[in-house]
């Protein structure tokens, strides 16, 4: 954790500490699907850089969630149901699900979209024979 | 009143323009292009800059999160040097836009309908509104004009529609176009492959679509028929002079009660004054009527041109519904443009449903991983914790359904008005957006939710989430400077020119009558040629 605790970040270690807490709580490592959790060190790297943009409404939620009695594990139930929480939940789902870790776990190339793209199929135009069958719908005026 | 001309520029040309275009969005571009053939000095001022398209989003990694921060389709969230803030406080749908080379068609999707004969002839036919001065038959070739220029993809023979040709192939219909379609003819009920401002083909010099998704935060493909790539680029070879960065504060009036120029800041936040000697006011719905509103005379002390008093009111919207099933099987997830088919089986007013008028569904496709995490996590279908990768597993690349765009009709008290206390970078008042949603359009959404429902509970959806109104769909912005032959009922009259101002002319969304229930940038870039043509049609007596 140390490794991933800047001092001259907008928050202060003890945000970024309660910050880490909550992005695991988010979204926790899981060994039934291969995955890392939100505060494994590189993605809660990315987290906290990203938090910066954010940092009023992060260390509004932050503030939230630190006035609440004990660990935040006990208040899951409260929290996810919190607006002011929400962009905490919005930071760290835009930093988790693009790491390459998790893309690759979901089956996914860890790529931007552009410039490679991606292959969609035609599908069947066959099936507007149903709708041409019907003939004009339009109004005459 | 000011024209003040500190801190000119030498290297700017401050003699009289011919031609003043404010805008440089989709009907600025436009009628730039077809104001060319004339030959007269054409200048363009342009609140935002210039986008590089391959440093949009999709080129890189974080391309999900810069939709909502620099690629934001709200201008208060995106908060950009080209922005201005609206107060929208009093809005159930907020507002949507881009200020930039190519204005919203640099962040609209490229769904591209056409509006259908029977949109200009509301109060004939449904007794609602007003008919619009002119008709679909008179736009027809300016329509055909535009789709060759744009580039414009689908495929001909829509029974919903007068026949019209496609200039390239439909976009694919993808597994979850065909998943929605087979529900749509399951119920029996209308679906064809949009018409869409993405190139399927290479086209014109740009490249044809590979599937990028995310459209509607700009395109880095370039198939996407933004005016910065379609008819910018033709207009400056042409000779028109663009200046970005220049926001108007004003238009002033001269003593012979024509407008004779704009006062503007540039890119230094120098005020500058440009004289003209025709106006053109390309800034759609919210845009013009600020600045016609911030245009205060002796003669019009309530705004420049608004002498009905209109400027400003009957804002239009569209209110959508946002109506997505959940599926077992894996669909396209964010691969692939979010057109791909729409249907207008309640398009045309029958009555029995309650309501006048109709809607379009526009089908989407999917959403990448972090939006279908949000949506999973804010609609309560996530929950923190152990359960996450399961529950999130359910939705990946499971999620497609439709949004309906309902037509809104006009009412005087939705409007757009002058904040007291909102300000831009510059000090210009800021405008403000005052709307309810009609119980007419509330009753339309009410249907679309429901039919929908149960089209893509036919398609084999086992769950779905709803949105409506969707609240963050404010992109079309339409009616508050509205055409007519009545200068007491409207701001300008059939051919885009204001009653009150000789050589003032209006070609963007704001002159809409009616808003039809479909996109309005086709049919805006359309009224930008017609208008253009008329103007070229009567240069030598313009302004008797």
């Amino acid at each position: 954790m140390q490794n991933t605790i800047a001092s001259d970040h907008p928050l202060t270690p003890e945000e970024q500490a309660l910050l880490r807490t909550l992005a695991g709580l988010i979204v926790p490592a899981s060994e039934e699907f291969d995955v890392p959790g939100a505060d494994d060190p590189t993605i809660f790297a990315d987290i906290l850089q990203s938090a910066v943009a954010q940092q009023a409404e992060v260390k509004a939620a932050l503030e939230y969630a630190a006035g609440l009695d004990g660990h935040p594990a006990a208040h899951v139930e409260t929290l996810q149901m919190s607006e002011v929480v929400a962009p905490v939940v919005a930071l760290v789902m835009q930093c988790y699900y693009r790491a390459d870790a998790v893309l690759v776990s979901l089956g996914m190339e860890p790529r931007p979209p552009y410039p490679e793209g991606y292959e969609v199929e035609q599908g069947d135009w066959s099936m507007l024979e149903a709708v041409q069958q019907r003939g004009k719908i339009w109004r005459d005026v | 009143m000011s024209n003040t001309t500190q801190g000119r520029d030498d290297a700017v040309d401050f003699s009289p323009a011919d031609v003043l275009i404010i805008g440089a969005g989709a009907s600025g571009a436009t009628a730039a292009w077809s104001l060319t053939d004339t030959r007269m000095r054409i200048v363009c001022l342009e609140q935002g800059g210039w986008n590089n398209p391959q440093a949009y989003p999709t080129a890189g990694r974080d391309w999900e999160a810069r939709g909502q921060a620099d690629f934001s389709i709200n201008p208060n969230r995106r908060q950009l040097r080209g922005d201005y803030p609206v107060n929208d406080d009093d809005c159930p749908i907020k507002i949507a836009n881009y200020n930039g080379v190519g204005g919203g068609t640099v962040l609209y999707a490229g769904h591209y309908p056409r509006f259908h004969p029977s949109d200009f002839r509301v109060k004939s036919l449904d007794g609602v509104a007003d008919d619009w001065p002119i008709d679909y038959e008179m736009l027809e070739p300016y329509y055909a004009e535009n789709d060759r220029q744009t580039g414009v993809s689908g495929l001909a023979g829509d029974p919903a529609y007068p026949a019209k040709q496609s200039v390239m192939p439909p976009l694919p219909m993808g597994k979850s176009g065909q998943t929605l379609a087979a529900g749509f003819n399951q119920m029996g009920w209308h679906w064809w492959p949009s018409d869409s401002a993405i190139a399927t083909q290479p086209y014109n010099g740009r490249d044809k679509c590979i599937n990028l998704g995310n459209c509607i935060h700009g395109c880095a493909q370039g198939a996407k028929a933004s005016t910065d790539i379609t008819y910018w680029p033709e207009a400056i070879r042409a000779g028109v002079e663009l200046r970005t960065w220049c926001r108007v504060k004003e238009i002033t009036l001269g003593e012979d009660g024509l407008a004779n120029g704009v006062v503007y800041f540039d890119e230094n936040s120098e005020e500058q004054f440009q004289p003209a000697h025709i106006v053109i006011m390309a800034c759609n719905g919210v845009g013009t009527p600020r600045i016609l509103l911030n245009s205060v005379s002796d003669r019009f002390p309530n705004g420049l041109a608004n002498g009905s008093g209109l400027v400003g009111k009957n804002l239009m919207l569209h209110p959508y519904a946002s109506i997505q099933g959940l599926f077992e099987e894996a669909l396209d997830g964010h691969h692939g443009p979010h057109d791909s088919l729409w249907s207008q089986e309640f398009y045309e007013t029958d009555e029995r449903r309650g309501f006048v008028r109709g809607f379009t569904y526009e089908f989407n496709r999917g959403r990448g991983p972090v939006a279908t995490a949000l949506t999973g996590a804010f609609s309560g279908r996530i929950p923190w914790g152990d359960g996450h990768h399961a529950a999130f597993r359910k939705l990946h690349n499971r999620l497609t359904g439709v949004v309906a765009i309902c037509e809104d009709l006009p009412e005087e008290h939705n409007t757009v008005t002058l904040d007291p206390h909102l300000k831009d970078a510059h000090g210009i008042p800021a405008p403000k957006m005052t709307y309810t949603i009609s119980d007419n359009s509330q009753r339309m959404l009410d249907f679309s939710v429901a039919r929908a429902s149960e089209a893509i509970r036919a398609a084999g959806a086992y769950d779905l989430l709803i949105e409506s109104p969707l609240s963050v769909g404010g992109w079309h912005l339409m009616g508050t400077a509205r055409m007519g032959a009545d200068p007491e009922r409207s701001v300008v009259n059939e051919w885009g020119r204001s009653h009150d101002v000789k050589n003032l002319f209006i070609i963007d969304g704001s002159i809409f009558v009616t808003s039809a229930g479909v996109n309005p940038t086709r049919t805006i870039q359309t009224l930008a040629l017609y208008i253009a043509d008329q103007m070229k049609k009567r240069l030598a007596n313009l302004f008797d």
